[in-house]
């Protein structure tokens, strides 16, 4: 008890010497401290700084302590945090483990401390990503999202007779899509698709940027109202989806993992077809200019999906005064400059005025079909606390169905161990035991 | 230390007679060759270095390409240091050299005093206590590194240097090195000491210590890179800029969905540039010892 | 207990020798402090954890003693024994090709030779690249198909040799590993040979040779032997290291492609952190710490002195 004042001291000490002298003269006890835990680029945490730093001039007394964690041991340093008893008020976490933070009393609900304006304003995609599906109610928000579309280069799918859609409505169907790769594959391109698997093996992005096209399918990694792997997992329509993508591979039509992220735009285009993240269209138009064409993901089967998610900011139960941390998180959603660093950097809109705001976006701009999949087709990855399993056993079983195993036997292990992980945690309940 | 480093104490060294002057050439250009084999992989990461576009820099890779730079720039390291305010690099810096010296000078000290009792104490079960030692090394650091996390949080160590300095300053690994080289040092030696009476501390420090230059050398080296390289642990440990060292600092370039190849590279060339100069000034230190000396005379 | 506590009939050399050991417990004390605080009790604690199903994110449920079921379920994982098997094969291969070049250099760069220090900065510039660096660039330099060392294999051979996935062909990936491991790390070994070699008195050389013996007999009769205890040391130590193979493999193949990189600490790592089963984590490191002991004191035994 003693220690911790002491600390708070300190930092309010320390906090104070750096805003200046404007508030020497408050006494400590009256400033109000709000930690903030986030990981970012250079980009990021410099406009983070800066606009904690225009809500201590506007807040006279609050002091906004920022704790900058780069993302490689994020999750080891919340573990660790939690351990110590020593949470942050503001937390930055990646939207695929909200629920195992909410289920494990993190987190608080944050729409009573929010803007109202920001609340109206989040995209459907960014609610969907920071909702917590026991309660329904919102955790986390953010100015972001993200999405992954399919690239081309305009020039080469024209001179194939190849069709461009152009929204979310008209996207390619399964099989357009394997005879869009199958005109590439004759004509002479190297390799068809970039799938990223360069991204690695034990990556989030497999989960992320395939699970889609399990659901366009009519299936999931886990069913999402009994919370059971096995049946939905290892059943026929997601087995048939991992021998689709399994496929393409075996007909040396994806860019091998070793071959590098960059086949789409390097030197002579090895790659046809590319299915990137929003972040991948700079890279991309950086070396091939306004030849690069931004199209949905492909409708596999009844809909469409597309993924999304990406780091969102939470507030903890160890928040000593969640209505400042809301009123942080509105002022910092809403700064100008925050949004214009954003913007600078392609950021993919989760706030709509933000997306009117972005030309890249907006309608018109080149990547307006990526945005409107924001609306109309993005799914969230399993809102569930045993996430960081689910992800981990899909990701194991893709990269040997890729490698040639056999797609029944691996999406059975799979579902195996997610719901012996389940059952290793009593059932996560509540989760399963509704409806 | 430099005095034993002069020009008759270099060609002593010298195992063989000086060869004929051709087979001499022949043997540097040998070298060299084989030096710049070796290095050539390090050619990309100075040549990224100089690309200004991370764009270009992710396209050339996996092609001669990386290897080619068409119109060199400082641009990125006059980058890396403008990021000051958000990302201060200087005091980075600041905090890996504090971090360095203070480990590798505790480090040489402590790790070099164990040595010497173990290898010649009197106290008993010393082979015991560095069987034990050589068996903590194989604990990889990745599997303690929560409870000792949680531990640094307990008692209130967590983001300070010290909570990167004392886990590394002593280290079985180096210990057991000094003590292999230490038991190579002859009985007399150590007998002629004992002979005029000093205690082990005395003989430690006065005659242990001054032959021992190129193996806490080796120490000093090992230890420093080791330290300054060092990037699981402070990432886990700091919080804020007070005690991050640069390679933490490094890592945000790394982000979660796009990589800052251009500030990614020059920064990585920077941090290479301290821990090259502290090797060289050790490396002097590699000159026969008076080991030698002492056997023959 | 202090000095003056000692009865005063002892004589003077039993309080030499009292006095002696006072002093090397004080000097054996901060060392063995700091590790039994900084290493031996984190590791300790890590044996209670393998008995529970602990988490890396504390959770609601309690963890629960679930005594050697972490240990059962490792040692029936057809993935442990596989990590095991990919650590003893990489061991195998990176201690002579590692041991021998560090070697190679260290005596190279042991002998006159003009700009010598330039030379020792140069071969120990791979030493001090980090890890992460090394991978980057080691990437691109594997990069399928067109890759440098494709293309250079591409040349040599007059394009017979088709361009290899270094890191995406299961029989090529531990080789590669092995490459890029040894390049990066044959630095500590060779300095710790040069330090050892600053040993060997040049008085043995000298006999050597008035007795006749040639190049090679000198190095095999005089260098060898004297290296002896530096041959032990760089022995052990990297096989320890060999086994802790971790950072490389995780940052380039995570373990892939089948399986084949995947070793124990990064069995252990995707368990605890990725899979955030602590307790699991935990049991492996214990398996790991036991393998590796038996391996050095196997080794121990067979170097150990035959006097």
């Amino acid at each position: 008890m003693k220690m911790r004042l002491s600390n708070r001291l300190l930092t309010v000490l320390r906090a104070t010497t750096i805003v200046g002298a404007g508030f020497a003269g408050l006494s400590a006890a009256e400033a109000a401290n709000l930690k903030l835990m986030f990981q970012g680029d250079p980009y990021e945490v410099k406009i983070i700084t800066e606009t904690a730093k225009k809500f201590e001039a506007a807040n006279p007394g609050t002091t906004v302590e920022l704790i900058n964690t780069p993302h490689d041991a994020y999750n080891e340093k919340v573990g660790a945090a939690v351990s110590a008893g020593a949470l942050p008020d503001i937390m930055e976490l990646d939207a695929p483990f909200l629920a195992n933070y909410v289920w494990s009393g993190f987190l608080q609900p944050i729409a009573p401390y929010i803007d109202k304006a920001v609340l109206d304003d989040m995209t459907a995609s960014n609610i969907s990503q920071g909702t917590y599906p026991v309660d329904k109610q919102l955790y986390a928000t953010a100015l972001v999202d993200s999405t992954v579309a399919l690239y081309g280069s305009r020039k080469q799918l024209t001179e194939l007779g190849i069709r461009i859609p152009t929204s979310v409505d008209d996207a390619w169907t399964k099989d357009e899509f394997v005879a869009a790769l199958e005109k590439l594959a004759a004509s002479g391109v190297k390799w068809p698709i970039d799938l990223f698997r360069a991204y690695g093996t034990k990556t989030e992005w497999i989960t992320y940027a395939y699970e889609p096209v399990l659901v366009s399918m009519g299936c999931d990694v886990i069913d999402r109202t009994t919370w059971k792997a096995g049946g939905t997992l290892d059943g026929e329509k997601c087995v048939e989806a991992a021998k689709l993508l399994q496929s393409f591979v075996q007909k040396g039509w994806v860019v091998p993992q070793s071959a590098g992220g960059n086949q789409f735009y390097a030197e002579g285009r090895p790659a046809g077809l590319a299915w990137g993240g929003h972040w991948f269209y700079a890279e991309a138009k950086a070396q091939m200019g306004d030849d690069v064409v931004v199209m949905p993901l492909p409708k596999f089967g009844e809909k469409s999906a597309s993924p999304n998610g990406t780091w969102i900011y939470a507030i903890t139960k160890n928040a000593s005064d969640p209505a400042l941390a809301g009123k942080f998180l509105s002022f910092m959603l809403q700064d100008p400059e925050y949004r214009a660093a954003y913007r600078e950097h392609a950021g993919f809109p989760g706030l709509k005025s933000f997306a009117a705001d972005s030309p890249l976006y907006a309608s018109g701009g080149a990547m307006a079909v990526a945005f409107e999949q924001a609306s109309k087709s993005a799914v969230p990855r399993p809102p569930h606390p045993a996430y960081p399993t689910i992800t981990l056993a899909f990701q194991q079983a893709m990269n040997n169905i890729f490698d040639g195993a056999d797609a029944q036997e691996e999406l059975s292990k799979a579902a195996k161990k997610i719901d012996a992980d389940i059952e290793d945690n009593e059932g996560y309940a509540p989760f399963g035991q509704a409806n | 230390m430099t005095t034993i480093s002069g020009p008759a104490q270099m060609a002593a060294q010298t195992p063989s007679r000086v060869p004929r002057d051709w087979s001499a050439v022949i043997k540097f250009v040998a070298v060299l060759i084989l030096a710049l084999v070796i290095v050539s992989p390090l050619f990309l990461l100075v040549v990224a270095s100089l690309k200004a576009d991370r764009f270009q820099i992710l396209a050339d890779m996996g092609s001669f390409r990386a290897f080619w730079v068409s119109d060199p720039t400082l641009q990125n390291f006059r980058e890396v240091w403008t990021f000051s305010g958000a990302l201060p690099f200087g005091r980075y810096l600041l905090n890996s050299l504090v971090i360095l010296f203070v480990t590798v000078l505790g480090g040489v000290f402590l790790n070099s005093m164990a040595a010497f009792v173990l290898a010649w104490g009197r106290l008993p079960g010393r082979a015991i206590i560095l069987t034990a030692l050589i068996g903590l090394y194989i604990v990889p650091q990745e599997s303690i590194v929560l409870p000792l996390l949680t531990l640094v949080n307990r008692v209130g160590l967590s983001d300070s240097f010290a909570a990167q300095i004392l886990p590394f300053m002593a280290s079985p690994l180096y210990i057991f090195l000094i003590y292999q080289f230490f038991i190579q040092v002859p009985r007399d030696i150590y007998d002629a000491a004992t002979v005029d009476g000093a205690g082990p501390f005395r003989i430690y420090w006065s005659v242990f210590l001054p032959i021992s230059l190129p193996v806490l050398a080796t120490v000093a080296i090992l230890l420093g890179i080791e330290t300054w390289n060092q990037y699981l642990w402070p990432l886990m440990v700091t919080q804020t800029d007070r005690a991050r060292p640069i390679s933490v600092g490094i890592a945000s370039f790394f982000g979660h969905d796009s990589v800052y190849w251009n500030s990614a590279m020059a920064a990585s060339v920077m941090m290479m540039i301290p821990v090259l100069i502290f090797y060289l000034a050790f490396q002097k230190w590699f000159v026969s010892s008076f080991i030698s000396s002492a056997v023959k005379g | 207990m202090s000095i003056r506590e000692v009865p005063a009939a002892i004589g003077r050399r039993r309080r030499a020798l009292w006095d002696g050991r006072v002093q090397e417990i004080a000097m054996l004390l901060p060392a063995l402090a700091l590790i039994a605080v900084f290493l031996l009790l984190p590791f300790l604690s890590s044996f209670r954890i393998a008995l529970t199903n602990e988490r890396l994110i504390p959770r609601p449920v309690p963890p629960r003693f679930v005594g050697l079921g972490n240990f059962q379920q490792i040692l029936t994982d057809h993935d442990f024994w596989r990590a095991l098997w990919n650590v003893a094969r990489f061991t195998l291969m990176v201690l002579p090709v590692q041991c021998g070049f560090a070697l190679a250099i260290a005596l190279l760069l042991n002998q006159k030779l003009p700009f010598r220090n330039f030379f020792r900065g140069l071969f120990f510039l791979p030493a001090i690249t980090s890890m992460v660096v090394v991978c980057v660039i080691w990437a691109t330099l594997f990069q399928y198909p067109t890759g440098p060392f494709n293309q250079i294999v591409g040349f040599l051979s007059f394009g017979l040799v088709q361009p290899i996935d270094w890191l995406g062909d299961p029989n090529w990936s531990m080789p590669a590993i092995v490459l890029l491991s040894a390049w990066q790390a044959y630095g500590f070994q060779m300095i710790v040979y040069l330090a050892g070699l600053q040993g060997i008195p040049e008085s043995l050389y000298e006999a050597a040779e008035l007795d006749g013996a040639g190049r090679w007999q000198r190095f095999w009769h005089v260098t060898m032997p004297s290296l002896r205890q530096t041959h032990v040391f760089v022995l052990i130590i990297t096989t320890i290291q060999a086994f802790k193979l971790f950072t490389q493999v995780n940052i380039l193949t995570q373990g892939g492609p089948r399986g084949t990189t995947d070793t124990l600490v990064h069995y252990m790592f995707t368990a605890g952190f990725v899979d955030q089963r602590l307790g699991l984590a935990s049991a492996v490191a214990i398996l790991l710490f036991f393998i590796v002991l038996v391996v050095s004191l196997v080794q121990r035994f067979v170097v150990r002195d035959r006097k």
